[in-house]
């Protein structure tokens, strides 16, 4: 697998959305279904960090919903609680 | 009534027992103005992502209030004079989520959702 080459890619292979890559697997590349959307998925919250983090790139921006498949209404949630957490010097 | 959740940064150097204090005054002085505290987190003292006025760490505290609007005016009048405080911020919400502990150590709460892979930091 030419993503696990990356040393900034930690997540492996279990990951469905592998942050900016050019070598991502087809497989990521064309899912289209919101990972926030189905059931049982994580509330967004300024509070979890955990998973804020998880949709930012490593020098703290928030990434593209293009890279990320997150739908638009939760795209929004996410890049207001990350300004949230932001300036609770969280993240 | 509203619900609002209202959240404080303390600094670094404030001992366990001032930041009772503060949590006591916080408190006192929503219950004055007919709100109600429905619950207080202490989150402990927590690494800043960036230094905010020559401190590394800041202790954090946690408040779900329910009352007017009117007690969130009071409040941050008097957090703004606050020496001890780095940040507040307040946030309206529809619904308290009083489960999830976002902060307490070793939760488990990531671990069902993230495993090992997210153990850093």
């Amino acid at each position: 697998m030419p993503s696990k080459k990356r040393a900034g890619n930690k997540k492996g292979k279990q990951s469905n959305f592998a942050k900016l890559s050019i070598f991502q697997p087809n497989k990521y590349k064309f899912k289209k279904s919101c990972p926030l959307s189905t059931k049982g998925a994580p509330v967004v919250d300024y509070k979890n960090i955990r998973l804020l983090k998880k949709y930012m790139s490593e020098n703290g921006k928030i990434l593209p919903s293009r890279i990320t498949n997150v739908c638009q209404k939760k795209q929004r949630e996410l890049s207001l609680s990350i300004k949230r957490a932001r300036n609770l010097a969280l993240i | 009534m509203n619900l609002y959740e209202h959240t404080l940064v303390a600094r670094q150097d404030t001992s366990p027992a001032q930041i009772k204090q503060l949590t006591e005054k916080y408190s006192k002085l929503v219950e004055k103005n007919e709100g109600e505290i429905v619950q207080t987190e202490e989150w402990g003292l927590l690494n800043l992502a960036y230094v905010i006025k020559k401190n590394k760490k800041g202790s954090y505290i946690h408040f779900k209030i329910k009352g007017p609007g009117k007690i969130i005016e009071e409040l941050e009048k008097n957090e703004a004079i606050d020496k001890n405080l780095l940040r507040y911020m307040t946030v309206k919400v529809k619904k308290f989520d009083l489960e999830a502990k976002y902060f307490s150590r070793k939760d488990d709460y990531e671990k069902k959702d993230y495993k090992k892979d997210y153990n850093r930091n």
